[in-house]
């Protein structure tokens, strides 16, 4: 029962054509190894070196906006300051591309501003990407209320296609919000 | 202080700053966990070098294969002091190093050099094969 149960997961994943694939709390520590076996595997299949970037480039910014923006969190001291996140983050390959899936909680009262970032990312071209970024680039860093982050933006412009994305509402308070990457 | 060396580890880049030299090189690959907490000490050992100038050249060599978006905030500053410097008539150099066919590099390189004006912007290739 154990093993079916599993196993059953386990082909979901597969016939998705998922690589990789965490849920739970998330810490740039896992950012860190979940990154390095993503980049030996792309070695391993001798995907060149821009290309490694690429999509190495797209599942960092993805999994530091859930680092930094699940509703979700958990902090404290173990020994020293710890701060965890919630959320999921899947790697796989579809029609010969690599995409990333990443979900986290949001609040519910972020979500039209997310929408309207995101929207907005989606309605652009490759060159209004590119001057949107070398606009965002030049504010100052804490300016964040106003457009979309640098790191949006750079997932959007390594992106091969537009960005896919999605909420589901859980309950008065919360959705839970998903992006999906293809490179 | 004459130089700042910190060794490159997984994801903060090595620095050796030559101030003495007028050469400064960052390389390897930068998403640092705290990115304050990794370029707080470079922003300051900077600043502390372009306050007291001696008038020599300044060469920048950006050797970094990968940064991520809160990197580049971070190397935008760098820029942005090397440019003011520039400006005051300091001759700086900044050559952005890109491995061929590395285009996203290429393209960010060409992001930052639009907002330099006196610093004098080099893009140049360099072999692939460095660690992906």
């Amino acid at each position: 029962m154990l093993a079916q149960q599993y196993a059953a997961i386990k082909r979901d994943l597969d016939d998705k054509g998922i690589l990789f694939s965490f849920s739970g709390y998330l810490s740039e520590g896992i950012l860190y190894s979940l990154g390095e076996a993503l980049r030996e595997k792309m070695a391993l299949e001798e995907a060149d070196g821009p290309t490694i970037r690429r999509v190495f480039s797209v599942f960092v910014e993805q999994m530091q906006n859930i680092i930094r923006y699940s509703a979700e969190k958990m902090s404290g001291r173990a020994g020293r300051a710890v701060e965890l996140s919630a959320g999921m983050v899947t790697i796989g390959v579809e029609d010969g591309k690599v995409f990333i899936v990443c979900g986290n909680t949001v609040r519910n009262g972020d979500v039209p501003r997310l929408k309207q970032r995101l929207d907005h990312l989606k309605s652009l071209d490759r060159n209004g990407i590119k001057s949107y970024y070398r606009e965002r680039l030049r504010e100052e860093p804490d300016d964040g209320s106003r457009g979309a982050t640098l790191g949006l933006i750079e997932i959007a412009r390594r992106a091969s296609d537009p960005i896919d994305y999605d909420f589901n509402a859980m309950d008065a308070d919360r959705s839970f919000f998903c992006l999906k990457v293809r490179v | 202080m004459d130089s700042l060396t910190i060794p490159a580890t997984g994801r903060t880049p090595g620095v050796s700053f030559d101030f003495a030299g007028g050469h400064l090189r960052m390389t390897g690959e930068s998403y640092p966990d705290v990115v304050a907490g990794f370029f707080g000490p470079v922003f300051d050992a900077l600043r502390g070098y372009l306050a007291h100038p001696d008038g020599g050249a300044i060469r920048f060599d950006m050797e970094l294969l990968y940064f991520n978006s809160s990197s580049a905030k971070a190397l935008m500053n760098i820029f942005q002091m090397l440019e003011t410097v520039a400006k005051a008539g300091r001759p700086v150099t900044l050559t952005w190093c890109v491995e061929e066919n590395d285009e996203s590099m290429r393209e960010l390189g060409e992001d930052f050099a639009e907002d330099l004006r006196h610093v004098v912007f080099r893009m140049r290739e360099i072999p692939s094969g460095g660690s992906p």
